[in-house]
Parts: structure tokens; sequence; C-alpha cells
């Protein structure tokens, strides 16, 4: 059994008393992030990467602290939903459909308890899956060139083009806007400047620290500017802290179905944990629901979309572990992370740094055990979070995003083009705009030009190269399906909605 | 800024970056696909979205309705100046002075953003600087802070 022996190998990193340490803090941030309106896992991961990187942090120990916050943030969200109706992140929305009714009813510590135990079973199927598929798919695309890393990424482009938007030409805009911003500085094939200038402090490229504080973190509280959010209507009443057996045996099977399903949608690049936890919604709804009480404070309305997000967002690891395509823009942070060491993951990883990946997975396990522990009983402490006012909040987030973006260079320069960044960021998302590809972009723009020049290199220029082999084709007509079928049924959905609006 | 406007933008930034790359190439050339050929590409990607946000567009100026823009603003500004002092007046009094604007904007009172603005500076200060071991600016508190 090779998986159980890299697996015992991952316990006995994740299990170091630094690194336990380290998981529990990124499990208290990463709730408390999570819960907050207006900031999500992307912006808790974004503020605190070059942090992690500026503390000096080993690279294994800062992956785990990031993938903590990222499973805490999916914990925290759903404090929000159920106590204030106010989803703490976007994966969370679904959460405060059947959880605030549960709350007004006097059942909030009911709803806390079961979500976060549905939470942990999410998570926890998901992390088997991660353990189960991981080695083989890392395996199968060892045996990818160029060519075929040129198609995975168009295809990644695809997913996130399809499933996200509303508007796929935006999401489009989005990913050329990263990918150019990634062309900046050296072009290390010729010794070519691009896109600098003149200036010195491009030519080395726009620091990825840079462009994610700007995008997540300093446009996001322009926008936090518009969404003034009271606790008025905060349930302070929960009742019951613990769900009774009753409640556990009527939410089981649709949480256990809801993990997987979730899992399935959070490995595929794209999707992820919003549409994960509503797909799993409108699941449940329509398998179980016989009396119509979803909606009106229905625990298994709770415990199903927890589960899926939770396990949406740990399987968008196995993308970015085994292919090292990152399939949503909180992994893409993390693989921007690694970078700031000289890691480039992928298929390699598995082989050549098994402690890092093995050390992460593990850490899977550890940090939800200790998301449990933490979200029952100190689910009252979290709450007090939630009256810290904004006008104390978002001056510090500004302060310790600063400080990050310092950390890595220490100049005034790239503090400046973290603000215009932010701006411009700003203006794009009120347009419609996602930044979710265009971080993926500014990711894998790099690597996406080096496998496209090298294919071509090998083939002397010849461009059928890029379909040249079955798995190639395959992720062609994969990356077409991906933006051909959503666009057409939505077509379809407004013809049918005009129709009806004109009988 | 409708649609039209930004894919305005677009196509005018795509026609930039094509200008600006038209003369990359390597000195010596050793493979079939030189530093041109990807930015080209993405100009083209970039002029086309641009030009079907100006043909086709979804939304008007209705999405930036009800932005607080005096906040907004204010905001901004406050950030913008925050980053040009942040390493010549020391991590601390720029974390006060920005938190001053920033907080009021938030709601806060003009006593409530300076004393929470001032602590967070000290604070955040002494917990990356001191414990965390992030060297931060000091500027001219250095001699209060004990600065390198």
């Amino acid at each position: 059994m090779d998986t159980l022996q890299h697996l015992i190998l991952g316990f006995g990193v994740a299990l170091s008393p630094t690194n336990l340490l380290i998981a529990a803090m990124g499990c208290f941030i990463g709730t408390i992030v999570g819960l907050l309106p207006g900031l999500g896992p992307i912006n808790g991961v974004a503020i605190l990467m070059p942090l992690a990187f500026a503390m000096k942090l080993p690279p294994e120990a800062s992956l785990i602290l990031l993938a903590a916050v990222y499973i805490g943030c999916e914990y925290g969200g759903r404090i929000s939903s159920i106590l204030l109706n106010v989803p703490g992140d976007a994966g969370a929305i679904m959460t405060a459909l059947d959880g605030y009714p549960m709350a007004r009813k006097g059942l909030g510590g009911v709803a806390l308890s079961i979500s976060a135990w549905s939470s942990f079973v999410g998570s926890l199927v998901a992390t088997i899956g991660i353990v189960l598929m991981a080695p083989l798919l890392a395996s199968w695309a060892l045996s990818f060139g160029p060519a075929e890393y040129f198609a995975l990424m168009c295809f990644a482009f695809a997913c996130i083009a399809g499933l996200m938007g509303d508007a796929p030409v935006k999401a489009g805009l989005a990913a050329i806007i990263g990918l150019s911003m990634s062309c900046v500085g050296l072009d290390s094939n010729s010794g070519v400047y691009r896109f600098t200038g003149g200036d010195i402090h491009l030519s080395d490229g726009i620091q990825f620290v840079v462009v994610v504080i700007g995008v997540f973190s300093i446009s996001e509280l322009l926008l936090m500017l518009q969404q003034h959010h009271s606790n008025a209507g905060m349930v302070t009443q929960t009742g019951r802290m613990l769900f009774n057996w009753l409640e556990l045996k009527s939410t089981w099977w649709g949480t256990l179905r809801s993990s997987v399903v979730g899992f399935a949608v959070g490995v595929l690049p794209g999707a992820g944990a919003t549409i994960a936890s509503a797909m799993t919604y409108s699941m449940e709804k329509s398998l179980t629901d016989k009396e119509g009480t979803f909606g009106q404070g229905d625990i298994r309305g709770v415990a199903a979309p927890e589960a899926a997000n939770n396990s949406a967002a740990t399987g968008s690891f196995v993308p970015m572990l085994t292919l090292g395509v990152p399939g949503s823009g909180t992994t893409a942070v993390m693989v921007g992370a690694l970078s700031l060491y000289n890691i480039t993951p992928g298929p390699a990883l598995f082989t050549q740094q098994p402690d890092l990946v093995w050390g992460l997975i593990a850490s899977l396990f550890v940090a939800n055990v200790i998301l449990l522990v933490l979200n029952i009983p100190l689910v009252g402490v979290f709450t007090k979070v939630l009256s810290v006012p904004n006008w104390l909040l978002v001056p510090g987030i500004v302060a310790v995003s600063s400080v990050g973006v310092y950390a890595v260079h220490a100049t005034t320069f790239d503090l400046v083009l973290m603000t215009g960044l932010g701006f411009a960021a700003y203006l794009l998302r009120k347009q419609g705009v996602p930044m979710a590809p265009l971080i993926l972009g500014f990711v894998l723009g790099d690597m996406m030009e080096q496998n496209l020049r090298r294919a071509l290199s090998i083939s002397n220029g010849d461009a059928s190269i890029l379909v040249g082999s079955p798995i190639t084709i395959g992720l062609w007509v994969a990356a077409a399906l991906m933006l051909v079928v959503p666009i057409g049924m939505r077509l379809l959905a407004g013809r049918r909605r005009a129709e009806v609006t004109a009988v | 800024m409708s649609d039209r406007l930004l894919g305005a933008v677009c196509v005018v930034a795509s026609a930039a970056m094509a200008w600006a790359a038209q003369d990359y190439a390597a000195a010596i050339s050793y493979e079939p696909v030189g530093p041109r050929a990807f930015p080209m590409l993405l100009s083209v990607g970039l002029g086309l979205s641009g030009l079907w946000l100006v043909l086709h567009p979804t939304a008007g100026a209705e999405s930036f309705r009800g932005v607080p823009w005096k906040a907004t603003a204010l905001c901004a500004c406050a950030v913008l100046v925050y980053a040009l002092l942040f390493q010549w007046l020391g991590f601390a009094l720029a974390t006060a002075l920005m938190a001053l604007p920033v907080g009021m904007a938030f709601g806060g009172s003009w006593k409530q953003a300076l004393a929470g603005g001032a602590a967070l500076g000290l604070v955040l200060f002494l917990l990356f600087d001191k414990v965390l071991d992030v060297v931060l600016p000091t500027g001219p508190l250095s001699a209060v802070l004990g600065g390198s």
C-alpha cells in the first residue's frame, strides 16, 4: 500500500507540534474571515499568503496554514448565514435559506452544530476522495507533454468561463487580462523585456502578491462601502446547543449524498463551493422534501449545502495538486504562494516532494478535526467577532494587506501598484467582470506560454501538434462542450422565458 | 461606465498592446515561436472581446447606481496616500493617518476612527515587527519603536 505509507508520512508532517499549531491558527483565522460578511476564503488566503512568506514559514507549513484558512472559511460562512441571514461567504448563501428560519424558531444552536457536523462529514469525504484519486490522476498526468498541458489550461479557462460567469465573454476578458499581466517583465527564453515601459521595478514582472492583494483586498473594501450590514437582525437566543440523534439520522443520507456530489463538482475546474451548495440544496429539496418544509427551517436544508460547500472546497485541491492547474481562484492563489518558494505544483510534486503533498493532505484531516472541535463549543466566541465594527475592521484589513505587500520587496512602488490594481479591479468588478479567471490567468500565464512555445518547438512550428494526441483532442472537445453547453442552455431557458412572457 | 465603454477601453488597450509588442524579437532565435507571439495572440483576444462588448452590451450605466461616490473616492484616496507614505512615515503613523478617513467612511465618528487607527498602528506594528519578525518601516518614530 503505497498510498498508506505516504499518508503516514504526511501525518508525520502534519502532526509535528509547529504544524499542528499553525493548522489550529489557520482554522481559527479562517473561521473568522469566513463569518465576516464580505470576506471569503479567497480574501483570507490572499491576505495571509504574503505574511506566511514574510514570517519565513517553510513551504509545507505555509501551505498548511492557507489550506486551514480555506477550509475554515467554509465552516465560518455558515455562522453569519444562520444567525444574521447574511451569508459570510458565497458558499454559504444556501445555508441561510433554512438556517435563519431555524434560528428564528429558537433552534439556532441546533442549526450551528448540525452544519458544523455536516461540514466535517463533507470535508472528510472529500479528503478521502483526494487520497484515493490524487495519486492516480498524478501518475496519469506525468505522461502529459507541453501540448497536453496547453490544452488542459485552455480547458480550465473554458470551465471557468462556462460555469462561473453569467457573461462568459466577461470571464474570458478577465482571463485575457490576467494572462496579459503575466507577460510583463523579462521573457526568460529570449531575454526580451516586455511591457515594462523601461521601469526597473517591472523587469522582474508584476509581483503575484501585489496582484492578489490589490484585486481581493483593496477592491473588496471599496465594494464593502456599498453593502452596510447591521447586526440588528442577529438572533442571539440560540437555544439547545447540540443536535439530537433523530436530527442526525434525518440528515445523514442527505449529508453523505451532498458530500459526494460536492466533491465531484469541486474537482471540476471553475465550479466550486457556490455551485455545489446550490446544486445539492435543490437536489435534496426534490429528493426528500415531501412536506414542502424546505425554506422554512428544515434541518436537512441546512446540512446538505454545508456538506457540499466544504467537500467542493476540499475537492478543488485535486486539480491543483495533481495537474498543477488550479480550478478555483482560491487554489490559484495557493499556486502563487508555492511559486514564492519556487515550487511548481504538478504531478511531479508527488514523487519529488511527497512530504509537502501528503503533509497537506494529512493536515486537511487534522484541520477538520480542529475545526469541528472549535466550531461546536466555541461558536459563541466567533459570533462576538460579528460585533467588531467596520470602522475598525476595514482599516485593519488595509494595514495587514499592506504589510503583506511591503514584506515581499519593501518598496513603495509595489504598494502604489497594489492600490492602482485595486482601483482597476473595483471598476471591473462593478461591471460584472469576475476576478477568479483573472487571477487564474495571471497564475497560469507563464506556464501556458512556455508550454505553447515548447510544444511548437518540438514540432518545429507545426501547430497541428496541439491536436496531435487523443488526450489533447479529448480536452479540446471537453473545453468546447464546457463553453457551448451552458450558453446553449441559458439561451434555451431565455427563449422559453421570452415565449412565456410573449403569451 | 457601461459595457460599451469597457469594450472600447479594451479595444484601445489591445491596440496599445499590439503596438508595444510588435518589435519584441529575440536577438538570436533558436525556437520557432518567439516572445512576440503570445502577447499578440492575447491582444487579438482582448480586442475581440472588447468589440463583442461594444456590439452586444448587456449592462448599461446602471451597474454603478447606488455607489456612494464620496465615500468611495475618499477611501480610494486614503489608501493611495497610505501607499505613498507607508515607507516614509513609518507603519504606525501611516496606519493611524489612513484609519481616520477610512474609518469615518465606514461609519465611525472621528474620535473612534482616530483612536482605532492609533491602536491598530501600534498593536499591528508590535505584532508583526516584534513578534512575527516581519520588518516594518518605523519612520520618524524609530527612536520610540526601536527601529533598525
